[in-house]
C-alpha cells in the first residue's frame, strides 16, 4: 500500500455561522496528483489554507507524513511547498532574489536557484522586477519558489488561473514533469473540471464546503464516457435489436433514450439493424457528456464559475 | 530563527523603505544644525531646555530632540515592513514552510529593533559631529562624567523609542495590513503623546501617563538632574511595554488566520 501524504479526516472550518468546511476528509497518497474541484466558494482554498496550517480549524483531524499534533504538523509542512490564490511574491525583488528568500526562509543553499529559474523559463529574467513580471511569468515563479526547499508534496491553487491557453498548456507541462521527473505528489485546486481532467489522477469535488464526490481518474473517464445516443420511440423493440447484434453495454435512461457504450465506430451498422427491424429512429449518433455537466450533475446544476 | 533572518537581510537590503528611513535619520541632523545655525534661535545662544541640542556634548540627546519624528518614521517603515507581507501574501511562504509563528514575529521585531539602533545611532552620530562642528562640543551643564551620562542617556533613549516599536510591530501584526497599521501607529503615538500633555495639567491622571514611554520621551529633559534620576523607571517602563506588547502580539498572532 502506498504511504499516505496527507489525510484528513472530519476537517470542519467555521466563519461565524458559516462553514467554509463541513467535515472534510480526503486521503492523498504518494504519487497522486489529486484535483480538487469546485466552484468559487466552494472551501478549495480554505481547505488547504487549513492543511498548511495558515488557518485554524474547528473540529476534525489532519496527519501529514504520518504525523499529527502541532509540532509534527510542524515538521512535515518542512516537505512541503504551497502556492495558494495569487502568487506570493516580493514585487520590487528579481526572480533570483525571490528565490534567494525563499531559500533562506527554508533553510537550504541556493544551489537549486539555476536550475529552476531554468526549469521555469525564467533565466533570461536577469535583474527585472518582479513587479514588472506578466502573470504566467509570476505563476510560474510562485511555482519555482515552492520547489526551491524540493519538498514531496506540493499544494497549488488555481495555478492556471489567469493564464492565456499557452500559458494554461505550459503550467500543465510543468506540473506533469513535476510529478514525473521529481516524483512529488501534487495537490491542486481548479473550477473547471476539464482544466483538471487534463493533469489529476483522482478527484475530489467539494460543494458548499462538503465533499459531495471522489473518484479517480478511470472513474471520472468512466462517467463522462463516450457513447451513442439512440432516440426512439419504441425502446423495447430497440432492446431486442442490440441484444441481436450482440451489444451488452448500454444503459436505458427513459422511455426514449437508449446510451449504448460499445462499437462507437458502428453507428451506422446499428442503425441499419434498427431501421431493418422497423424501428423508428429519431435520432442516433455519438456524444460525449461534458465534464462540467458531470459536474453540475453532481452539485444540482449550481455551478457558479 | 537566523534562517528567518537571513531572508529578512535580503528583503531590506533590496528595499527602498530602508534606504529612505536611513536616509531620514542621516539627513535630519545636518538640517537641524544648518537651521540652528541660520536661524539662530534665542539670539545667538540655543537654549538646552528649549532646543535640547545645543553643542556637541549634548547631541547625546538628539533622540529626545527628534523623538517624534523618530516614533512617526518607525511606525510608517513597520507598517509597510509587516504590512505588505500580509498584503503580498509573502508571508505564507515562511508560515507554510513549517516556521513557528512566533519565530517569525521575533524575526520581525529583531529587524525593527535592529534598523532602530542604526537609525539612532546615525543620527545622534551625525548630530554630534554637525553640532560640534558649529557650536563646538562644549559640555552638558550639571554632567561631570559624561561617558557613563552619554551612555546611559542614549541606552535610555534608545529603550523608550524601542518600546514603542515593539507596540508598532504588535500593531502591524494585529491590523494585517500597512494601511491600517499606519493609521492605528498614528493615532497611538499622537494620542499618548500629545494626550499625556493634556491629562499633566491633571493631579490624579498625571502619574498614569507615566505608563507610556512616550510621556518620558515628550516631557522630560534628559540633561535635567530630576530627569536623569528616573532613568531606571524609564527603563522599567520600556521593558515592561516590550514584554507586554510581544506577548500579545505573538499570542493574537498564532491565532490569527492568514489569507
Amino acid at each position: 500500500m502506498s504511504e499516505v501524504i496527507l489525510k484528513a479526516t472530519n476537517v470542519s472550518k467555521l466563519y461565524g455561522k458559516h462553514k467554509a468546511l463541513d467535515k472534510v476528509s480526503i486521503e492523498i497518497q504518494r504519487g497522486m496528483i489529486y484535483g480538487l474541484i469546485g466552484e468559487n466558494g466552494a472551501g478549495k482554498s480554505t481547505f488547504m489554507r487549513t492543511i498548511m496550517g495558515l488557518i485554524s480549524f474547528n473540529e476534525g483531524e489532519i496527519e501529514l507524513f504520518g504525523e499529527t499534533g502541532v509540532r509534527g504538523l510542524q515538521q512535515s509542512r518542512r516537505k512541503m511547498g504551497q502556492s495558494i490564490e495569487t502568487p506570493a511574491l516580493y514585487p520590487e525583488l528579481t526572480a533570483r532574489e525571490n528565490l534567494r528568500v525563499q531559500a533562506a526562509n527554508g533553510g537550504v543553499g541556493n544551489r537549486e536557484i539555476e536550475s529552476l529559474l531554468q526549469l521555469m523559463n525564467l533565466k533570461d529574467t536577469g535583474k527585472k522586477k518582479v513587479k514588472n513580471f506578466s502573470l504566467g511569468m509570476r505563476q510560474r515563479l510562485a511555482i519555482a519558489c515552492t520547489l526551491i526547499t524540493n519538498p514531496e508534496f506540493l499544494i497549488l491553487d488555481e495555478p492556471t488561473n489567469g493564464l492565456d491557453p499557452a500559458g494554461i498548456v505550459e503550467m500543465r507541462e510543468i506540473i506533469v514533469r513535476l510529478v514525473k521527473e521529481r516524483g512529488m505528489t501534487v495537490l491542486l485546486s481548479s473550477h473547471l473540471l476539464d482544466e483538471l481532467s487534463q493533469v489529476a489522477t483522482h478527484y475530489g469535488i467539494l460543494h458548499d464546503g462538503k465533499l459531495i464526490r471522489e473518484l479517480s481518474k478511470e472513474e471520472l473517464a468512466r462517467e463522462t464516457r463516450q457513447y451513442i445516443e439512440l432516440e426512439t420511440t419504441e425502446v423495447q423493440k430497440a432492446v431486442v435489436v442490440l441484444d441481436e447484434l450482440g451489444i451488452r453495454d448500454y444503459q436505458v435512461i427513459n422511455g426514449t433514450d437508449i446510451h449504448i457504450y460499445e462499437r462507437l465506430d458502428d453507428v451506422a451498422k446499428i442503425n441499419r439493424s434498427l431501421v431493418l427491424a422497423e424501428v423508428n429512429v429519431l435520432r442516433i449518433g455519438t456524444t460525449r457528456q461534458k465534464l462540467e455537466d458531470f459536474f453540475l450533475q453532481l452539485t444540482g446544476g449550481t455551478y457558479r464559475a | 530563527m537566523l534562517n528567518l533572518l537571513t531572508a529578512e537581510k535580503i528583503k531590506l537590503i533590496r528595499s527602498k523603505k530602508l534606504w529612505i528611513v536611513l536616509s531620514i535619520f542621516a539627513l535630519f541632523p545636518i538640517y537641524q544644525v544648518a537651521n540652528s545655525r541660520l536661524a539662530v534661535h534665542y539670539g545667538t545662544e540655543l537654549n538646552q531646555a528649549v532646543d535640547t541640542v545645543i553643542n556637541g556634548a549634548t547631541g547625546v540627546l538628539m533622540i529626545e530632540k527628534n523623538g517624534l519624528t523618530i516614533l512617526l518614521v518607525m511606525s510608517a517603515f513597520i507598517s509597510f515592513f509587516i504590512g505588505e507581507e500580509f498584503q503580498h501574501g509573502t508571508i505564507r511562504n515562511a508560515l507554510s514552510l513549517g516556521r513557528s509563528r512566533t519565530q517569525y514575529y521575533l524575526s520581525k521585531l529583531v529587524v525593527a529593533s535592529s534598523l532602530t539602533l542604526v537609525g539612532v545611532t546615525l543620527l545622534t552620530l551625525i548630530g554630534m559631529i554637525g553640532y560640534s562642528m558649529v557650536y563646538g562640543f562644549g559640555e552638558v551643564a550639571g554632567i561631570r562624567d559624561y561617558v557613563p551620562f552619554a551612555i546611559k542617556s542614549f541606552s535610555t533613549l534608545y529603550l523608550l523609542i524601542l518600546a514603542n516599536v515593539s507596540i508598532y510591530v504588535m500593531i502591524s501584526f494585529l491590523t494585517n495590513s500597512s494601511g491600517s497599521s499606519l493609521i492605528w501607529s498614528f493615532l497611538y503615538t499622537i494620542g499618548t503623546g500629545f494626550g499625556a500633555g493634556i491629562f499633566q495639567q491633571t493631579e490624579h491622571f498625571k502619574h498614569i501617563t507615566f505608563w507610556f514611554t512616550e510621556s518620558f520621551l515628550f516631557y522630560s529633559n534628559f540633561a535635567h538632574p530630576a530627569d536623569i534620576a528616573r532613568f531606571p523607571e524609564m527603563a522599567l517602563v520600556s521593558l515592561i511595554t516590550i514584554l507586554l506588547t510581544s506577548a500579545i502580539g505573538m499570542v493574537k498572532f498564532n491565532s490569527t488566520d492568514i489569507k
